[in-house]
């Protein structure tokens, strides 16, 4: 569903790479973790694959659409969750999912029917009608999570997205991911919280230094050896340090 | 003292931060010397005008104190018009609380720094402008060295009366923008007609001391000294009774025209007694007010928004309509960025007026003179081209929805850029709606000046479209710029954008477009003028040109636009 080929990146102001080399190929059905130390890459990797950063080299496929030539229609089957909660403060909740909606082409009447339902899951309901700049950290988080599934994407692409969450919605979250997958999507996320990917991912992808150094089915990791993932992620990410 | 060295240094350099998040060009900063270069050589001849009338004033008021201390605050008014009011209010927007209040430095001392950054912010900004007043005002004066010895002093006093003033404007200002309620659209609407409130009673207080008026004995052009007295006298009369009440600013002049070194020292210490006093005010009465302020960005006012109305409708309305719509209501709700995206829009009709105030045409019930020179065929010709060159520069340097239209969208860019819509149809909603703000803007203006200046009607109607067409290129060229390098990461509006060097392009590239349209008809107007207004082909040929010039700049600028922008933002880092 998703695949990168040889895809790197260098920021502008920057010369080591964010991203070094990155192959990936991620199935339908899967909920895939990515994890890595501060840094690494991950939210570099993830905003390429949501098309709000060129890469330098390398191609991308969005179920078989080349988003380098074909953007629109590889976006229009994403949904994305930033890291940071920079969502436009003086518009209301209710106006920004209009906002959203609408730029993904939903019909009227299944938008609205679509923000009712996600709002009342994430028990958002009540702010909706206030300015998104009075919402806490969680409620925003929220928000940006309700916008990314209302068009029903194929392709859902979170960057952390349990930081923040209340316990209730961080259950419902991983709920829904999961109810997402079943349904012969896939799911894309990236975390520090190894618990969590642990209890959630079906296949997990360690990048450090911009390198991916390793992708494994979480059976295969625990079949491997006395191993624990904690363990597994600190060597393999602890190498790259001593360097 | 060192926390608060420290914090005055951090806000200082903070506020210039931006986060440049596109591929910089190779010869960045050769480019940059020569664009101020040029602008520079463009600003030169105003520069030079006011230098110039201000050498005059000194020279036949012969440094009257009076004369120097209305100039003091002519500078004064005219830093509280352009500067201050948006740094003062910048000083009260608390978007930064969070960042500071959890510093273990009182309150009083946070305030003080940013007093302090606002204070040498304006000290930047304005310091140029009253030199350029004070100093030739003294050389025509024939004032002695201590004038000039003192004036670096003076540059530094005179900033605090403007900012005490800045401060009080802006409590009861936001008071009452609070009083008007929960819908934050309305609350940029009424800052911006307060603005110009103020502003148009600077002008009218400016006007009323009228230098030029008051003369009886006879023809100027026989006998221009005893004019010239007459008039001095009069205005030095007028003066007179009025300029001793801002002692402060009186008392500084008195030190710089000082003789001897007892009035200097008089001078000095009264004026820097007042001044320390004004100081101690300013931060006396607007302390509470920026707690009260704190208390309530950092409690927010949820508690108002609760009762705001709960319906809204749940629409598609296609993309371009809706962008449109957040766009505005974003910007309208932003306080920051509102104020300066929709203040040009009502400034350019209010300067119509108050030129038309200005020009004498509406004085002493002397609708005759009106009548006489509208029916003048020479009039009719050369006034719109002035008013509208004028006019055109204005509305292309000050339309900020369309210098920023990338930079505004801040740290949310990445939304647009995550968007299945092609970047084309987000600039189409763009351009638009910052046409559409100019559109309005030009079109009041348009309807002012046909109404007011005598003005026929088609004329009017020729300025409109020229204008439009003027401004939609420009505006195309500052969409390119700003998608070349956008300024991202920004915390405050007006010193993070609305000084760099974008403001200075478009008001370059304004200024050439002023340039060639007067190029274009000034050959029209000549042979116009030759035939004794016989002539009416010439003048319709002019507007023929000038219509002409205007669609190929627009068409133009925006293929160039239209073939790079999308490059350009799919480059952007965000
Ligand atoms: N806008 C930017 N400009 C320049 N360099 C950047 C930028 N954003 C990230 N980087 C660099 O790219 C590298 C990867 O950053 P990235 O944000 O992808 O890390 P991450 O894995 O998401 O880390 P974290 O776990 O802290 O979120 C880092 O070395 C970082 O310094
Ligand atoms: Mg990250």
């Amino acid at each position: 569903m998703i695949k990168l080929y040889n895809v790197s990146k260098t920021y502008a102001k920057s010369t080591v790479k964010a991203v070094d080399d990155l192959t990936l190929d991620i199935n339908a059905g899967e909920i895939f973790g990515f994890l890595g130390p501060n840094g690494a890459g991950k939210s570099t990797t993830i905003k390429m694959l949501t098309g709000v950063l060129t890469p330098d080299s390398g191609t991308i496929e969005i179920d078989g659409v080349n988003l380098a030539d074909n953007p629109i229609a590889a976006k229009s089957i994403e949904g994305f969750v930033p890291d940071n909660h920079e969502i436009y403060d003086t518009l209301k909740g209710i106006e920004y999912l209009n906002f959203i909606g609408t730029m993904y082409g939903m019909p009227t009447e299944l938008l609205k029917q679509k923000i009712a339902e996600y709002a009342a899951l994430f028990d958002l309901t009540e702010a909706l009608p206030n300015m998104i700049g009075s919402y806490s950290h969680g409620m925003k988080q929220k928000l940006s999570i309700i916008a990314a599934v209302i068009h029903d994407p194929k392709v859902w692409i979170l960057d952390e997205p349990l930081t923040g969450l209340d316990p209730q919605s961080a259950y419902q979250l991983k709920q829904l991911m999961r109810a997402w997958a079943d349904r012969g999507n896939t799911v894309f996320f990236s975390s520090h919280v190894i618990d969590v990917v642990e209890k959630v991912c079906d296949r997990i992808g360690i990048i450090n230094h911009g390198k991916l150094v390793a992708v494994d089915t979480l059976e295969n990791i625990r079949a491997d050896g006395k191993l624990s993932l904690e363990d597994m992620f600190l060597t393999i990410t602890s190498d790259g340090e001593r360097k | 003292m060192r926390k608060y060295l420290s914090l005055v240094k951090m806000l200082f350099v903070q506020q210039y931060k931006t986060r440049v998040t596109s591929l910089p060009g190779k010869k960045r900063r050769f480019g940059s010397v020569m664009l101020y270069l040029l602008m520079a050589v463009c600003f030169a001849p105003l520069l030079i005008s006011v230098a110039v009338a201000m050498y005059y004033m000194g020279k036949f008021s012969q440094g009257d104190l009076y004369v120097g201390t209305f100039l003091m605050l002519a500078c004064q008014g005219f830093v509280l018009m352009f500067g201050v009011h948006s740094i003062m209010s910048n000083v009260f927007v608390v978007k930064d609380a969070e960042r500071l209040l959890f510093l273990p430095v009182r309150s009083p001392v946070i305030f003080f720094a940013k007093l302090t950054v606002a204070y040498l912010n304006e000290l930047l900004t304005s310091a140029l402008a009253i030199a350029v007043a004070l100093v030739p005002f003294g050389l025509g004066a024939g004032a002695g060295v201590g004038y000039y010895l003192t004036l670096p002093a003076a540059l530094f006093l005179i900033l605090l009366l403007p900012m005490l003033f800045g401060s009080i404007i802006a409590m009861p200002l936001s008071a009452l923008v609070t009083l008007f309620g929960k819908n934050s659209a309305i609350k940029t609407i009424l800052r911006i007609v307060i603005y110009v409130l103020i502003m148009a009673l600077y002008m009218y207080v400016m006007y009323s001391f009228g230098f030029l008026t008051g003369s009886e004995n006879g023809n100027f052009l026989d006998n221009p000294e005893v004019v010239i007295k007459d008039l001095m006298d009069g205005f030095v009369e007028r003066l007179q009774s009025v300029m001793p009440y801002f002692h402060s600013d009186y008392m500084l002049m008195m030190c710089m025209l000082a003789t001897n070194a007892g009035e200097w020292f008089v001078g000095m210490a009264l004026t820097l007694i007042e001044n320390f006093a004004l100081l101690a005010v300013m931060f006396a009465v607007s302390l509470p007010f920026y707690r009260k302020m704190l208390a309530m960005s950092v409690e927010g006012s949820g508690s108002s928004e609760r009762r705001g109305k709960k319906t809204y409708s749940v629409k598609n309305r296609g993309v371009v309509r809706e962008f449109i719509r957040t766009d505005v209501k974003r910007t309208l709700r932003d306080p920051q960025v509102g104020f300066q995206s929709f203040a040009g829009l009502i400034m350019m009709p209010v300067i119509v007026v108050i030129l038309y105030f200005f020009m004498g045409l509406s004085s002493e019930g002397d609708s005759s003179f009106l009548e006489f020179i509208g029916i003048t065929p020479l009039y009719q010709v050369i006034a719109p081209l002035v008013i509208m060159a004028y006019m055109t520069f204005l509305g292309c340097s000050t339309n900020v929805l369309g210098l920023y239209p990338v930079s505004r969208e801040n740290r949310s860019l990445y939304i647009l850029k995550s968007l299945p819509v092609p970047f084309g149809k987000i600039l189409l909603a763009k351009v638009l709606l910052s046409t559409a703000v100019m559109l309005t803007g030009d079109f009041v203006s348009c309807v002012l000046i046909v109404a007011l200046f005598g003005i026929k009607w088609y004329y009017g109607l020729a300025m409109l479209a020229t204008m439009a067409l003027i401004g939609f290129g420009s505006m195309c060229i500052c969409t390119m710029l700003d998608l070349r390098q956008p300024k991202i990461g920004w915390d405050n509006f007006n010193q993070g954008l609305r000084n760099a060097k974008n403001s200075w392009i478009a008001m370059f590239i304004a200024f050439l477009c002023v340039l060639s349209l007067v190029i274009v008809s000034v050959p029209f107007v000549v042979l116009y003028g030759l035939t004794d207004g016989e002539g009416w082909y010439f003048s319709l040929c002019m507007w023929i040109m000038d219509l002409a010039l205007g669609v190929g700049f627009a068409a133009v600028t925006y293929k160039i636009m239209n073939g790079k922008a999308s490059k350009y933002f799919d480059r952007i880092e965000v």
